[in-house]
Formats: structure tokens, C-alpha cells, sequence
């Protein structure tokens, strides 16, 4: 575990706890020009594992965080208002095409509809980004990888993707971490100390737990690296739990009563 | 010891109804809220419900309260079985509020922390106590200061040994003991009499603890072993719940649909292929199960008889036509056999026109508040020729287009917002399952059918002040011939009074012939010209019937009308509350297709909730 954790701050790497064997799988998927959809759980870990791909392969990294309001424009670019006349401006997606580089989606499929158009030619053996409104179309260099990300509730049903989109990525399901290396984590997010560590990791999982019953979401690794951040700053653990692990879960206040209580029965004050 | 232990459990009563701080007193329904979310938390069973135990008098445990407590006189101290975690209803132990609240709490804890095995709660009463106490210290440290607190103030309320005779004095000191220091103390001093009970303490003699039974109990026993057991594997499936008696104890739980697929299969042909004698084998041995189980009780048969016949023409809802043939998938043979099930839609006969019933309203005031923002909301429609506001893309882009190719007519001028009510382009139709077992009770006061009946209440509430398009529609079936698919709201229907009497009047029928009420709804939903289609099927249970379609060839069958919903661009979501759920909806529906309601009391809240969760995205598309 330590020499991971050595190896990665001499390279500088963003620190990224593997889940299974997603690194290997990415190198070849940039090795072989093919783009990645990465399935999971909000706050399990995505977002850094790209960062650390990212790091690792030397790209450049472009993330866009989808939103329903974000449309095609938005990726491509636009006209702006220049020196007294109007300037075109590339996008995110075209730049990273122009210039190589990791183009990551977060949560694709908050995006508006016409994005799926744009990314579309760039998923398939063309690999091409045709701007209509500039009229040119870009051929994407070897260095050039496409990576959408989206979290597969019951909440996106509706909006879920559709086949012919999915079915043009590699896929790979993220899922939290199991305990130890959760715990790892958090040690080196925080500098936490192991026993708080173990302690918040258990609590995380009692909370995925009641996923689907009390909850609708569990406890991201995201929360748990704020609650411990708290922590470890000399907050009150308790306090920090409830701010940074029961009240994001839910409003309902029965739920938040009874879990506090359980955060109580856990982190409460006072050993004796 | 055994004997020892039942007087103690009488004393306990006894000085619990004496005792106590009626000022101070903070009841179960005050915290049963958060205690059930704590008590799953801790790792206690999360299919137990959280139950005052004075409920239970008039249930199962009858017998052996009168054995343990003496006729009529109440029983509050808190133990769990399979099905429930009972909490005394009203704490009022100390004089203090906080202290009772947290001895609920510790109560709870006690209950839900994980024991080894051999920790049972009355091997040996004080032993295993001290041993509960301690795991649950330990897997909770955060407990601590709350126990030391509690057992501070109790121990002042108890006896002080030194004025007791000196046998009661040893008894008393080893409890205390045993309370400040868990785990010291081994044994419990003999003695001619019990010593007094022990608040933060489990049940010295849950009712699973078989051995003080007498003969007469033992029977009682079975029964609810049995009714455990059948519990466990299906809890709402195809179950009638009966009100128990006043003399003695009826089995509560019981499979007609079960009983009589067995019935069936027995007068079956049995000279099928191999592959159906197997399948149908298993299902042989499972009925046989819970025949057994039935046969406890002799009036069985009889009502069967009874819960089968259909109503009387005069008396039952009216048919609205001959009815629709639709075909039904045969696995075994791979192939969708034509014209094999009549849906037969119907009205209610006695439904009154009626207002949302009074415990409704506070809530759908709040989800009417909720809906109407869906509706209301504005949307800025990009790409006009004229409108409320500019659209600076469009116009540079314009510019731009203009500048670049030194033409005035380059471009296209489409360049403004417009601001346009929103039209959620949505059409939902919601299929309740009102099969027999939606007859079983959730809890002691409502039966699955109110929560159905509330729940489709609230929806129909909130769709209507969205604006999307709705339609409501129930099933039951009793074989192919007859699958009835009761009209509640068409989609053409205003939703009014009438509406509201019809949901009121649902109530339970017969079997869940799933696949033909799907592929009559996916009829009616895909006529529909809305963009989104969503068919929303609430049920409790499995697809089954009195012939083949229980087991597997209902499943799938089920699988293949949903399918086939699908592909014709329809949405199909289930919401359960079936606690099996999740051993066929993946198959069914898919993982993501369905969602699992654990408390079935919470379902009227949560179906409107899930409709806005399913398709409050849907604008930015
Ligand atoms: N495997 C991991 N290795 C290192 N850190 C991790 C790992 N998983 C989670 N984390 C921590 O959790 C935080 C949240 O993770 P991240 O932002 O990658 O989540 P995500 O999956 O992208 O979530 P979302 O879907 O909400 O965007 C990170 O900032 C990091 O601190
Ligand atoms: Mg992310």
C-alpha cells in the first residue's frame, strides 16, 4: 500500500486507490484510440480516477460537468463578440481534439439531447468533430480520448442513455471502495488518524445500507473525505458527522433523529 | 432457573405498572420514528417493524402473556422475533424525559447490536444480559456516558440492598453488580423468590423461548411458528389476514392462492413433458410447506371456497364490454400463445362520488403546492424569428456567418427567445395490483389495500396538479378467462369527484395475472400521443393465479409483456412492497426498472415523491 502511495507522490499523481484492474484497462483503451464510460455511484471515486489517468498518460484533461442546460454549443463553441467583431471560440471537446488530450463528461446524460449528435462521429472509427457553424471538421489526433461518465439510478430512467450511445463506449462500473482501502483513502485525503478513519468508514457503510429504505443515496467516499477533513481540523465528531454525513442524505427529520443517534452510539463523547 | 425467571418476569410487571413518572413519560409513538431508522442502523433485521408491545395483546401472544404476566394485566418490556421489535408503548422509568427517551434508545441498541450465537436472551437471564451489554458497549462506544447515566439513575430507584432480608439483599447486590460492572457477574444468588426486574434489560422470556411451554401452548406455538415462517418467504403474498378472535388464538396468516394452486396441480395432468414435472415438483413441495402449515386450522377450506367465488352480477362491478383477447407467452414452448386471456374492463358499482378523505388532505396540500411548480415553470424556446428576449449566440453566429462570407444575407436570423409555458409532453398510467393478498394487514391498523387506496389517492392528487396526462387503472384476475382491469381514471377522464369514489371503493379481488393487465395498459398508454410514456405498476407480489401462471411461467410471462411495453417506447417502473422483491424484479424489470418500499405504511408518501424523481429531469431534454 505505502510504496503505491510513494510511487504516486514522486510521479505526483493525483493519489487514486484502485478498485480492480480499471488503470490497466484504461491504457489500453487510450492505446487502441477507444472511448470510456465510466458507470458509478456519485462521489466513488470518477472524477479522480481521471485526473490520475490523466496525470499518468501526460494528456491534458478538459472536464465538462453536464448539466440539463448544457447543449452542443456548449462542447463545440461559439461565436463571441471580439475587437469590434465577432470571434469563434472552440469548446472544451473541440479543444481537446484540436490539441490531444483526455475530453471527460461528467454525468453525460444531464446533457441536453443534440450533444449526443457531436459526440456521436467522434465515438466511432471516423473520430471526426464537424462544426457546422465554422463549416470545418476536425480529425481527432491519437492522443485524442473521449471518457462520459453517469451515475445509473432509478432516478436517470427516464433519461438514461440510449443503446446506440452506450454501446459505443468500453464501460466499467465503479462501486465504493471496500473498508481498508476506504480507510487508506481517507488517511491520505486527510491525514485522519487510522482509528477515526476505520471508525467513519463504518459508519459509511451502516449508512449504504439503508440505501433503498431510509436512504435514497449511502455516504459518497466524497462525504466521508469532508467529514474526516472536519475531524481532523479539531472539529467535534459528531457535529462533523451530522454536517458532513447525515444531513446531506436526507431531510427527513425522523431519519436525521435516528441517525443521529446511531452517530452518537458510535462517535459519541467520552469513553469511559 | 426457568421457573426463577417467570417470577421475576412477574414481579417486573407488576412493579413496572406500579412504578413510574407519568410526567416524564415519553411514549413510542414520539420516537418510532427515529428508533426504527437507529435500530436498522445498528445492524438490527431491517425487514423488523418497530412495535409497542401492548399492540400484541390481541395477536398471537395471548397465551403467553396470560402464562407470563396473568390475565390482563399488560406486558411492557422490550424483545424482538422475526417479524417485530416490540418497545414497551410508554416509557416512564426515570423522572426524567431525556432518560426515558435514551432508554428507548439503549433498549434498541441492545436489541439490534450483533451477538455471538450463543448469547440467547434466556439461557441464562442475567448472564446473557450482562453479555448483550457488553457487545453493545463495545460495537458502540459512543454508548458509554448514555448506559453510565442511565444505570446511575436507576440503580437509585431500585432497592437498597442493605434494608433488604439478607437473601433478597445478595440477589439485589449481584443485579447491580451485574449492571455497573457487565460481564462480573456469573450467577444469580438462589433464592425462594425473584428478585425485581430490570428495565434496561431485554425480555427475560421472549415468546420464541420453547421451553416453559405446556402442552396448550405448544399448539399455540406451532401456529406461530408457522405463521413465521410464512412471514419470512412471503410476507404480503396471497395472505388473509384475519382479526383474531377473542377466545384463543386463530392463525392469522394464511395462502389461499397457494392452497389452491396446490389443488390444482394436484388434479393436475400430470403426464406432461419431464421438464414440467420438475418445475411443477418444486412448487408441489413448496405447497405441501404450507399446507402443512394450514393445516392447523380446519376452517382452511371453507373460506377458501368462499374468497373464491366471484360476486354475484348483481352485486359486482359492472363489465364494460365482452372484454379484449390477448395472447400470453408459453416458455416452455417459446411461443406467445394467440387469444389465450380476456381482459375484462370494469367500473365500480358502488363507488359514491366523494372528497379526498380527511387524513389525506394535509398532504396533498403540500404535493398539490409541489406539482403545480412543474407545471408552471417557464421554458425559453431559442431559434425565433421574433421574441421576448435575444439570443446572443444566434446573433453573433449571425454576425459571425455574415462577416466571413461579406454577405448581408449569409446566416440565418432566427435570433430570439421565446417565453412559453412549459408542456411536460408526458403521459403516465398507473396499474395497482388489487389481487387477494393486497388483503393482508401492514401493520394494526391498515391493511395493504388503505395504503394502496391512499397511495393512489396522493397520486392522483399530484398528477392532477402537474397537468400531465394520467390514466388509473387496478387488476386482479381469477384464470385466464378472467382478468378484470377495474377503470379508476382513463386518460380521457376529467379528475373529479366520481374519480375520487372509485379510488375509495378499490378493494382487494383475486389473482395477479400480471402479463395480460401489462399488455392491456401498454394498449391504452401507447395510443397516447405523449412523448414519454410511463407505465408505473404498483404491486405487493409475485405474478400468480390458480393455474400454471403461478411459479415460473408467470414470471415469465410478466417478463415478456414488459418487454414488449418497452419496445414499443413505453417506460415500464414497478414500486413494490414485496420484501422478495429483489429475487424476481431484476428479472422483470431490471435492476434500475423498479424500486422496493420496505415500510409499506410509507407509500403513499413516496409513490408521488418517485413520480417527481422519475420525471422531474425530463425538462432539460
Ligand atoms: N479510489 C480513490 N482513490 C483516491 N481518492 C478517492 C478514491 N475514491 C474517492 N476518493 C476521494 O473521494 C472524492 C470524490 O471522488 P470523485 O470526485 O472522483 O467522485 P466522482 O465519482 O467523480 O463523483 P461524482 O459522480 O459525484 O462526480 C475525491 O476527491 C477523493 O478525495
Ligand atoms: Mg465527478
Amino acid at each position: 500500500m505505502s510504496a503505491v502511495t510513494q510511487l504516486d507522490k514522486k510521479e505526483e499523481l493525483p493519489f487514486y486507490e484502485p478498485q480492480g484492474d480499471e488503470i490497466e484497462l484504461f491504457m489500453h483503451a487510450y492505446e487502441h484510440k477507444l472511448p470510456v464510460l465510466i458507470k458509478g455511484p456519485t462521489g466513488c471515486g470518477k472524477t479522480r480516477f481521471i485526473s490520475h489517468m490523466a496525470e499518468k498518460l501526460n494528456l491534458p484533461l478538459y472536464t465538462v460537468a453536464c448539466h440539463d442546460d448544457l447543449s452542443a454549443s456548449d462542447l463545440v463553441g461559439r461565436h463571441l463578440i471580439g475587437d469590434g467583431a465577432t470571434v469563434w471560440s472552440d469548446g472544451p471537446l473541440t479543444r481537446a481534439v484540436r490539441e490531444g488530450g483526455i475530453c471527460y463528461l461528467d454525468e453525460v446524460v444531464e446533457a441536453r439531447k443534440d450533444t449526443t449528435v457531436v459526440i456521436h462521429p467522434l465515438t466511432d472509427d471516423r473520430r471526426i468533430l464537424p462544426i457546422d457553424r465554422t463549416g470545418e471538421i476536425l480529425h481527432a489526433p491519437d492522443n485524442f480520448m473521449l471518457v462520459v461518465s453517469y451515475n445509473p439510478g432509478y432516478q436517470n430512467l427516464l433519461k438514461g442513455m440510449k443503446p446506440s450511445t452506450r454501446q459505443r463506449f468500453l464501460s466499467m462500473s465503479f462501486d465504493y471502495l471496500p473498508a481498508p482501502a476506504e480507510v487508506e483513502v481517507l488517511i491520505n485525503e486527510t491525514n485522519v488518524d487510522k482509528a477515526m478513519a476505520q471508525r467513519l468508514v463504518v459508519l459509511a457503510n451502516t449508512l449504504r445500507e439503508l440505501k433503498d429504505q431510509d436512504l435514497e443515496e449511502g455516504a459518497s467516499t466524497r462525504l466521508l473525505v469532508y467529514t474526516a477533513t472536519l475531524i481532523n481540523t479539531g472539529f467535534d465528531p459528531v457535529k462533523a458527522c451530522r454536517a458532513g454525513m447525515i444531513e446531506p442524505l436526507t431531510d427527513d427529520p425522523d431519519i436525521v433523529a435516528g441517525l443521529m443517534e446511531l452517530v452518537q452510539a458510535a462517535f459519541g463523547s467520552a469513553e469511559a | 432457573m426457568e421457573e426463577q425467571v417467570g417470577q421475576i418476569w412477574d414481579r417486573l410487571i407488576t412493579r413496572v405498572a406500579k412504578q413510574g413518572y407519568a410526567k416524564a413519560a415519553v411514549t413510542l409513538d414520539q420516537v418510532k420514528g427515529p428508533l426504527g431508522v437507529f435500530f436498522r442502523a445498528l445492524g438490527g433485521d431491517s425487514a423488523l417493524r418497530v412495535t409497542a408491545t401492548t399492540a400484541t395483546l390481541h395477536k398471537a401472544r395471548r397465551n403467553w402473556l396470560q402464562r407470563v404476566a396473568g390475565s390482563g394485566r399488560k406486558v411492557e418490556l422490550a424483545w424482538q422475533d422475526e417479524t417485530c421489535l416490540y418497545l414497551p408503548a410508554q416509557l416512564d422509568v426515570f423522572p426524567d424525559r431525556q432518560l426515558n427517551r435514551d432508554l428507548y434508545f439503549w433498549l434498541a441498541a441492545m436489541a439490534g447490536a450483533r451477538v455471538p450465537a450463543e448469547v440467547h436472551q434466556s439461557r441464562n437471564w442475567i448472564v446473557d444480559n450482562q453479555q448483550r451489554t457488553l457487545h453493545t458497549l463495545r460495537q458502540f462506544q459512543g454508548l458509554h456516558p448514555r448506559y453510565l447515566s442511565l444505570v446511575q439513575a436507576y440503580i437509585a430507584l431500585r432497592p437498597e440492598p442493605e434494608r433488604l432480608k439478607p437473601e433478597a439483599a445478595a440477589m439485589e447486590q449481584a443485579i447491580q453488580q451485574a449492571l455497573i460492572q457487565p460481564g462480573s457477574v456469573t450467577a444469580l444468588p438462589e433464592a425462594r423468590f425473584a428478585p425485581d426486574p430490570v428495565a434496561l434489560w431485554l425480555h427475560p422470556d421472549p415468546p420464541r423461548s420453547a421451553g416453559l411451554l405446556n402442552s396448550d401452548d405448544a399448539q399455540d406455538r406451532n401456529a406461530s411458528k408457522g405463521q413465521t415462517r410464512q412471514t419470512q418467504q412471503r410476507r404480503r403474498q396471497a395472505e388473509r389476514v384475519e382479526k383474531p378472535e377473542e377466545q384463543g388464538f386463530t392463525m392469522g396468516v394464511r395462502h389461499e392462492a397457494d392452497l389452491f394452486s396446490f389443488a390444482e396441480f394436484s388434479k393436475m395432468d400430470r403426464a406432461t413433458d419431464e421438464e414440467d414435472n420438475l418445475d411443477q415438483a418444486e412448487n408441489i413441495a413448496n405447497d405441501i410447506d404450507k399446507m402443512s402449515v394450514a393445516q392447523d386450522n380446519t376452517t382452511v377450506a371453507s373460506r377458501i371456497k368462499f374468497d373464491l367465488d366471484l360476486p354475484s352480477e348483481q352485486e359486482d362491478d359492472i363489465p364494460l364490454s365482452e372484454g379484449v383477447l390477448y395472447p400470453e407467452w408459453d416458455f416452455k414452448k417459446d411461443q406467445l400463445l394467440p387469444n389465450q386471456c380476456r381482459i375484462i374492463p370494469m367500473m365500480s358499482r358502488n363507488a359514491v362520488d366523494c372528497e379526498l378523505p380527511d387524513h389525506l388532505q394535509k398532504p396533498a396540500r403540500r404535493l398539490r403546492r409541489q406539482f403545480e411548480s412543474l407545471s408552471a415553470r417557464p421554458q425559453w424556446i431559442r431559434g425565433q424569428y421574433e421574441g421576448d428576449k435575444l439570443d446572443l449566440d444566434a446573433y453573433l453566429d449571425y454576425r459571425g456567418a455574415i462577416a466571413s462570407s461579406g454577405s448581408a444575407h449569409a446566416g440565418d436570423p432566427r435570433l430570439y427567445y421565446q417565453k412559453r409555458p412549459l408542456i411536460r409532453d408526458m403521459a403516465c398510467l398507473l396499474l395497482a395490483d388489487l389481487s387477494l393478498s393486497t388483503d393482508a394487514w401492514v401493520n394494526d391498523t391498515s391493511q395493504v389495500i388503505d395504503v394502496i387506496r391512499d397511495s393512489v389517492h396522493l397520486f392522483a392528487e399530484s398528477l392532477h396538479a402537474s397537468g400531465d396526462q394520467f390514466a388509473i387503472h387496478g387488476f386482479s384476475s381469477r384464470r385466464r378467462e378472467h382478468v378484470r382491469f377495474n377503470c379508476i381514471k382513463d386518460f380521457n377522464e376529467n379528475y373529479d369527484a366520481r374519480v375520487r369514489g372509485r379510488i375509495a371503493d378499490i378493494s382487494p379481488g383475486f389473482y395477479t395475472r400480471m402479463g395480460a393487465a401489462i399488455r392491456h395498459a401498454t394498449d391504452l398508454l401507447g395510443k397516447q400521443p405523449a412523448q414519454k410514456k410511463l407505465l408505473l405498476l404498483l404491486t405487493d407480489g409475485k405474478p400468480n393465479d390458480l393455474d400454471r401462471y403461478e411459479g415460473r411461467y408467470g414470471v415469465e410471462d410478466t417478463r415478456k409483456a414488459i418487454l414488449e411495453a418497452r419496445n414499443q417506447g413505453l417506460i415500464p417502473f414497478c414500486i413494490t412492497i414485496d420484501e422478495e422483491a429483489n429475487q424476481y424484479l431484476p428479472y422483470l424489470f431490471g435492476h434500475q426498472g423498479y424500486t422496493f418500499i420496505r415500510q409499506a405504511e410509507q407509500l403513499p408518501k413516496r409513490l408521488p415523491q418517485l413520480y417527481m424523481t422519475l420525471t422531474g429531469k425530463l425538462l432539460g431534454g
